[in-house]
């Protein structure tokens, strides 16, 4: 049985590393991935922890998706904001998610949230920030209502409110004038809404609607899209093109309905189904 | 390959000048008018600047002026245009016509050929013989007459659906019939707004506010339709005829 | 030749005391012509224009960094390049033809763009390389011809038409302009062509191309080209090629704009959408074909079994 002639790693593949970084160094850039420019918030309230985002993604300055969902889901009780490579952040909270299901199945109890924490940090170090995933995890397990954020390269913070994404430091200037300790559900709700709402309204990187997620000891609400303060006006003409607009070069009808003649080999015999 | 000689050379980093400052700019052409618009964001990486930063000036009753690119510089060469026309009026008792204003501009820009304005303008307005005129100018001023032209950050979203809506690129028209040669201003209004409110959906440097110009050339027949609409206002400054009129719409600000 | 002294004198009164009052001026250096029409382009009188600089020690790697898209293709100030035209000398005339095509970098600026210079009823220049050098530097020209005409009461030869060009854009070898040009017309010496670029070379010929897609039309040109061509078959070799090229060439295309310079000075034959050569040909002028030049049109419903009536009879 032959083997590979080289070594195969397992993980990801760095082979054309070097390639690319010369193209770069020629001026050829590389193909720009989607990026959740993104403001992304959590914070502790009375009962739990709520999560917030925004919904906007972008290329460049060209706004990918206007109505993307940035809150993850890791177990029941755990979510995961996700800010940066819309890729990284989406399978690394996707894979955390499943060893998170699969650790509960094997210990038998529900997963705490330092355990995705410490799974999150372990994965995004190995890869020295080439997986560019920056977090805000937060959810509610048997040691109480907890919230982290975790950076790239893996570095890790746990604070009672956290901001995270280019609009970070729009969304922190609200919670650093807005939060108190032990809020009421609605008055917290009320404050991530502000707190992604000037990250949307000032930070061009984030935009669109609103997400929230309510997280406490026994109930999870997702409020997708709890608020649209961006919906677009109708526009002033409406665009139809009579038919024929489009210029053809050569007109070809062809029969998509094949007819078939079936001819039964041997006997005919019915199919035994027993 | 000329890239490769370059790439060895040592290259001046200190002194960079320039920076982007987003928003976009158009203008169209019609037969007896010109509308010349631009949003008002003004932004510099993923901040804003200001949410109303005009980028579409008056020069004279004839002429409007778009500039995008580099704000600074933007807002210095419309001062210094303004200045020379100034003089002219001064030294020769009337407005200076758009194609002497066009090629004005030209000097303008090429003066700093070796240390450019990083603008791109666009200039609308009547023309002498009544009819309207869009010139657009690269930022050392090669320039060009045309019936419309988008530029800015969203120029490349802007461009394809005017070429398609106001030249009628890639439609065929009905056996018999012919497009139109210049559209009314009827209908030149919804394309502008519609640009700008779909750029905005799709560009993050596009946004907050919409400054509409509109030129009309001596008994322009667009005059009727134009004073109906909500919001306009007019900001003529002589009796010789042209009139322009400012019509003002509020963007997204996300 | 005592104003020439004084111009270019460096010690003499006037000239120093011009020096004090510039130093005493603003940045742009108005003189009192700016202030009526003189302004612009009409202060020939006091030589060529002034331009800014930057204040830093290398000024063209400068212009370098913000413009040139080779070097940096994220650079902010985008120069307009790509291009294809061509010019030939015949027994009638001279035939000019140039495709409309802007671009910066991958994307299209411009479609219409007129790459005919007319300096003056006689002579046309080209654009290749920077759009707005050709544009204000062969302006500039035709100001010069014209003093050249008030001088000397005859009109300037292509010739020292060129040259002039040539000297000018040869004093800013380095500073980084960008033009390859061909200046066209008829003279006492008949119809002629000379190609001049911003390195400063200047070639009198029969026949050129410049631009990305001159290959191309080299290609058809080469193969179409003889002294003796009638006007009308001068002029569809001019469309052919530049159709080649706006087909083959990404960086040409859109329209082509063809011109005759005759004896009496030029004259503009017209505008062809090069789709529509492609698919139906130039209409009904002088020397089409009658049908498109494409090649799928070229050999519709041919093959090796039913050739074309022009190979069969071969």
């Amino acid at each position: 049985m032959a083997t590979a002639p080289v070594h195969q790693p397992s993980g990801f593949s760095f082979e054309n590393k070097l390639r690319n970084d010369f193209l770069v160094e020629k001026g050829i850039p590389l193909p720009k991935a989607t990026s959740t420019g993104t403001t992304i918030v959590g914070c502790l309230f009375k009962d739990g922890i709520i999560l917030g985002a925004d919904t906007r993604a972008t290329e460049g300055p060209i706004v990918a998706d206007k109505n993307c969902e940035k809150i993850h889901y890791i177990t029941e009780s755990i979510r995961c904001c996700g800010a940066g490579t819309a890729a990284d952040t989406e399978f690394t909270t996707a894979l955390i998610s499943s060893n998170m299901e699969l650790h509960g199945l094997e210990t038998g109890r529900k997963p705490r949230v330092v355990t995705a924490m410490t799974m999150l940090k372990q994965y995004l170090y190995r890869y020295q920030g080439h997986v560019g995933a920056a977090l805000v995890l937060g959810g509610v397990d048997a040691t109480g209502p907890q919230l982290f954020t975790i950076h790239p390269h893996g570095s890790t913070d746990k604070l009672p409110y956290v901001t995270m994404g280019s609009g970070s430091l729009a969304a922190m200037a609200v919670f650093e004038s807005g939060w108190k300790a032990n809020m009421e559900r609605e008055d917290a709700l009320n404050l991530v809404k502000a707190a992604i709402a000037a990250g949307i309204f000032n930070d061009l990187g984030s935009g669109s609607n609103i997400d929230a997620c309510i997280i406490t000891a026994n109930h999870t609400e997702m409020l997708r899209n709890v608020e649209m303060p961006n919906q677009r006006v109708q526009k002033e003409r409406d665009y139809k093109f009579r038919r024929g607009t489009t210029a053809w070069k050569k007109e070809e009808v062809r029969k998509l309905v094949v007819d078939e003649q079936v001819t039964l080999l041997g006997g005919g015999d019915e199919m035994d189904v027993s | 390959m000329p890239g490769m000689v370059s790439m060895t050379q040592p290259i001046q980093q200190s002194f960079n000048p320039y920076t982007e400052n987003g928003g976009t700019i158009l203008a169209i052409a019609g037969a007896d008018f010109t509308v010349i618009a631009g949003d008002t964001r003004q932004s510099e990486g993923y901040s804003i600047q200001t949410r109303y930063a005009p980028k579409v000036f008056r020069l004279t009753d004839k002429a409007v002026l778009a500039v995008n690119g580099f704000a600074a510089d933007g807002n210095m060469f419309v001062k210094k245009v303004r200045q020379r026309l100034e003089w002219y009026r001064h030294a020769h008792a009337k407005d200076m016509p758009i194609r002497a204003i066009a090629r004005l501009i030209q000097t303008m820009l090429y003066a700093r050929r070796f240390f450019p304005y990083y603008v791109y303008n666009i200039l609308g307005g009547i023309e002498e013989d009544g009819t309207g005129a869009v010139y657009s100018f690269d930022p050392v001023g090669s320039y060009e007459r045309e019936a419309c032209r988008a530029a800015g950050a969203a120029q490349s979203l802007v461009q394809p659906f005017l070429d398609n809506q106001i030249y009628f690129k890639n439609q065929t028209p009905a056996a018999g019939t012919a497009f139109p040669k210049h559209l009314p201003l009827s209908t030149v209004l919804p394309l502008v707004i519609d640009s700008f409110t779909s750029a905005t959906e799709r560009h993050i440097e596009v946004g907050d506010g919409l400054e509409i110009y509109v030129v009309l050339a001596r008994n322009s027949t667009a005059l009727a339709g134009l004073q109906s609409l909500r919001g306009v206002q007019e900001v003529t400054g002589t009796n010789d005829g042209e009139r322009v009129f400012v019509i003002r719409r509020d963007l997204k600000k996300d | 030749m005592n104003t020439f002294l004084e111009r270019y004198s460096s010690t003499n009164a006037v000239s120093q005391l011009k020096r004090a009052q510039r130093l005493a001026e603003e940045e742009d250096e108005f003189t009192d012509s700016a202030w009526g029409s003189q302004a612009g382009y009409g202060q020939l009188m006091n030589g060529p224009p002034s331009f800014t600089v930057p204040n830093v020690p290398d000024p063209s790697s400068f212009l370098r960094l913000h413009t040139d898209d080779h070097a940096d293709p994220n650079c902010r100030i985008k120069i307009q390049h790509g291009t294809t035209t061509l010019a030939f000398r015949f027994q009638g005339g001279v035939i000019v033809a140039v495709d409309s095509r802007a671009t910066a970098g991958s994307y299209i600026a411009s479609g219409t763009v007129k790459k005919v210079i007319e300096i003056n009823p006689y002579l046309l220049g080209t654009m290749a390389g920077g759009a707005a050098d050709c544009q204000y530097w062969e302006t500039y020209l035709g100001m010069h011809c014209r003093l050249h005409e008030l001088r000397n009461r005859e009109r300037i030869s292509v010739s020292a038409a060129s040259k002039y060009l040539s000297n000018l854009v040869y004093s800013y070898k380095g500073m980084g302009l960008s033009m390859g040009t061909m200046i066209c017309g008829w003279d006492k010496t008949g119809p002629a062509i000379f190609y001049v670029d911003s390195d400063g070379t200047r070639l009198k010929g029969d026949l050129f191309s410049v631009g990305s897609g001159s290959t191309f039309a080299y290609g058809v040109l080469d193969q179409g080209y003889r002294w003796d061509l009638t006007d009308a078959e001068a002029q569809e070799l001019g469309r052919r090629s530049i159709y080649a090229a706006g087909h083959r060439d990404a960086f040409s295309g859109n329209t082509c704009n063809l011109y005759h310079v005759k004896e009496n000075g030029w004259e503009f034959i017209a505008n062809y959408d090069i789709s529509k050569l492609h698919y139906d040909g130039p209409g009904d002028v002088a020397g089409s074909p009658g049908h498109g030049y494409g090649y799928g049109i070229r050999v519709q419903g041919r093959s090796s079994a039913n050739p074309p009536e022009a190979t069969a009879a071969a």
